[in-house]
């Protein structure tokens, strides 16, 4: 008998199975461990894109399995690029990102660095900002339907009441010029509690004797803020920031059910209109080039993004 | 430089009393020395100096003028923290800078360059200046926030066991170059440490305090020599000082109870026969541990002793120091 773990661990191994792995390399042991991950990695990511990438050259239409599948080579994706509707797709998803991002670090990062001065109850602030963020974004998207109603809807009344604005004199879903607005607000609202949790980490990072070394050596609150709080939570703010890119560069189901890209088709980001393409007019291998256009700009954009990011992290 | 004066402050955390009715000088140009236990209030003391605390009552002066509604900005003071307060994201350049780049200050770029070097030379990091804050090693973290203060001219340097977190032979190199460097620039220094080493070698003046009190201000002769109080004897000293039920001698003043003996106030070779328990040769000093009646008594005997554990060796006070009950020095 022995104390040694490694030994137990043999002894206790059955001896048919002892007899089968016994000539194994540990580089193959190594293999057998990380094969279900590999396989499943497979299976449900890179076998999918693969195929994609096959189907985007063809005119497969998923609702037709039976019919004939011709290749059109680069076809598909020449008539997406030249498309002047997902151009203005595609300028609807920017100018949502921007500015729910722009607004959501704005607020996010304010919201922080207040309810980071200790005072009494920000625990219970801090609670009452994130409800938001629990909510599904379904659930959201719906009730902010009433909230924006031009007749009964509370927005619509609060802005009545500060600027004195006839209520009913303006639809925040329903006029064109309004609804890219009205997307960016409820967005914003939902997720500026998440910004703002993420730069509170970083400013609780932040240890006190810092500053006081800071006041010691005579900086301004000012210089304070810029030279010590700024540089040392951007990088909780970048991360932040690539989170909310990401997660708005897929938008949809808030968007759905607030606005269903209305009016016209004003707030119909890509992935609606991607989901459009494949599953209302089922044109399989033209949503598929689709898809990977959108999946190399995202890819370029985040790869170009997180080594700025690493960059930020090293100084 | 300027002199600083503490009168009758006072300051609590909640129901913590951390500093009680203090008063105290420091002269310009002095190297004060604050000893005490933890939590005897030597490090508010420094805060409440900087003016990163405020005191509850009690004035603080310095050059004269009240400073107690001021920011630590207004004080021009310099501090040395316990723990490494660096800018973690700037290099060591740029945190020896950062005190230089003051707008009150407006030093020019190739004065700040001069400084920072200068510095950098004296606490042995020049090679590091390019290294950020978070790349250098303990030691090197505390020379560079020793640094930061040295390269200002302040009214008074405060530093807070700026020595405790280094190695033993940087450490007495660096007192040697801290207290030339105070001299040099005749600077005024408070210093707070539990190093009795520190103390005696660095300072002008020893405070010692006691639970928010200070107990005694004076030389470190003074404190040594002439101590008011049983706890004031033992902060200074090593070996520390003996302390005997004072019917051990006889032969004492009324009141007294205990005798303070430090190891070089024994005679021996006359009076009362003790047991050597314990010889430690030091190379420069020999430690003799003795026992009377029980009692553990340490005192330095002759390089080259030939005693050895079990021998008899007679003992008699020389200059001894008598205290009440209390602890308080009778005699």
């Amino acid at each position: 008998m022995t104390d040694n773990p490694i030994e137990r661990a043999a002894t206790a191994t059955p001896p048919r199975l002892a007899r089968r792995i016994k000539g194994l390399s540990d580089r193959a042991i190594a293999w057998i461990f990380v094969a279900p991950t590999i396989f499943l990695l497979l299976a449900v990511n890179i076998f999918p894109l693969i195929w994609t990438i096959n189907l985007s050259f063809t005119n497969f239409r998923a609702n037709r399995p039976n019919r004939e599948v011709d290749y059109v080579g680069l076809r598909n994706y020449e008539r997406i690029l030249t498309d002047s509707d997902i151009w203005l797709t595609m300028q609807a998803t920017a100018h949502f990102l921007f500015w729910t991002i722009f607004f959501q670090v704005l607020i996010g990062f304010t919201l922080a660095w207040l309810i980071n001065r200790k005072f009494k109850g920000n625990d219970l602030w801090t609670t009452i900002i994130v409800l938001p963020m629990m909510l599904s974004p379904a659930v959201v998207g719906n009730f902010w339907t009433f909230l924006y109603q031009p007749q009964i809807g509370l927005f619509n009344y609060v802005v009545s009441f500060f600027t004195g604005v006839d209520p009913s004199s303006f639809e925040m879903i329903g006029s064109v010029n309004l609804a890219p607005w009205s997307i960016v607000i409820v967005d914003t609202w939902m997720w500026t509690p998440f910004v703002m949790l993420i730069c509170l980490a970083g400013l609780r990072s932040i240890p006190d004797y810092i500053y006081e070394a800071a006041a010691i050596d005579r900086a301004s609150r000012w210089r304070q803020f810029w030279t010590i709080t700024v540089p040392m939570v951007l990088p909780f703010l970048m991360l932040a920031v690539l989170f909310r890119g990401i997660e708005n560069f897929k938008m949809f189901d808030l968007v759905v059910q607030l606005t269903g890209g209305g009016p016209g088709s004003v707030t119909e980001l890509t992935s609606i209109n991607l989901k459009r393409e494949a599953f209302e007019k089922w044109r399989t291998g033209y949503a598929s080039a689709y898809a990977i256009i959108l999946f190399v700009t995202v890819f370029g954009l985040a790869s170009v993004y997180v080594k700025a990011l690493n960059k930020v992290k090293e100084r | 430089m300027a002199e600083v004066i503490l009168n009758n402050v006072s300051k609590a955390f909640g129901q913590d009393t951390a500093l009680d009715g203090v008063s105290m000088t420091i002269p310009d140009g002095a190297f004060v020395v604050l000893l005490g236990p933890t939590g005897a209030g030597k490090t508010t003391t420094l805060r409440l100096i900087s003016g990163l605390e405020k005191p509850d009552t009690g004035d603080i002066l310095i050059g004269g003028r009240s400073v107690v509604n001021d920011t630590p900005a207004q004080r021009d003071v310099a501090m040395v923290f316990q723990q490494y307060s660096l800018y973690p994201h700037l290099t060591v350049h740029e945190n020896l800078a950062f005190p230089l780049k003051s707008p009150i200050l407006r030093t020019p770029e190739d004065e700040i360059a001069r400084k920072v070097a200068e510095v950098a030379e004296v606490l042995q990091i020049s090679h590091k200046l390019n290294n950020k804050a978070t790349e250098l090693s303990g030691g090197e973290m505390q020379r560079v926030s020793i640094g930061r203060a040295l390269v200002r001219d302040p009214s008074i340097y405060l530093m807070d066991e700026p020595l405790s977190s280094l190695d033993a032979k940087l450490r007495s190199d660096l007192r040697v170059e801290l207290k030339r460097i105070q001299a040099g620039l005749g600077a005024t220094l408070l210093y707070v440490t539990h190093d009795q080493i520190e103390a005696m070698t660095m300072a002008t003046h020893v405070g010692v305090l006691d639970q928010g009190r200070l107990v005694q201000f004076g030389t470190p002769r003074e404190i040594y020599e002439n101590p008011v109080s049983l706890y004031v004897a033992s902060r200074l000293g090593l070996p520390r000082i003996n302390t005997l039920p004072v019917a051990l001698f006889g032969d004492a003043p009324a009141g007294a109870a205990t005798i303070g003996l430090r190891p070089e106030h024994i005679a021996q070779g006359q009076g009362r026969d003790s047991t050597v328990t314990r010889v430690e040769h030091l190379g420069d000093q020999t430690r003799l541990h003795l026992s009377l009646e029980q009692h553990d008594i340490v005192t330095l005997t002759d390089v080259h002793t030939t005693l050895r554990p079990g021998d008899t060796v007679a003992i008699a006070p020389r200059n001894p120091l008598y205290f009440d009950t209390n602890g308080t020095r009778i005699a």
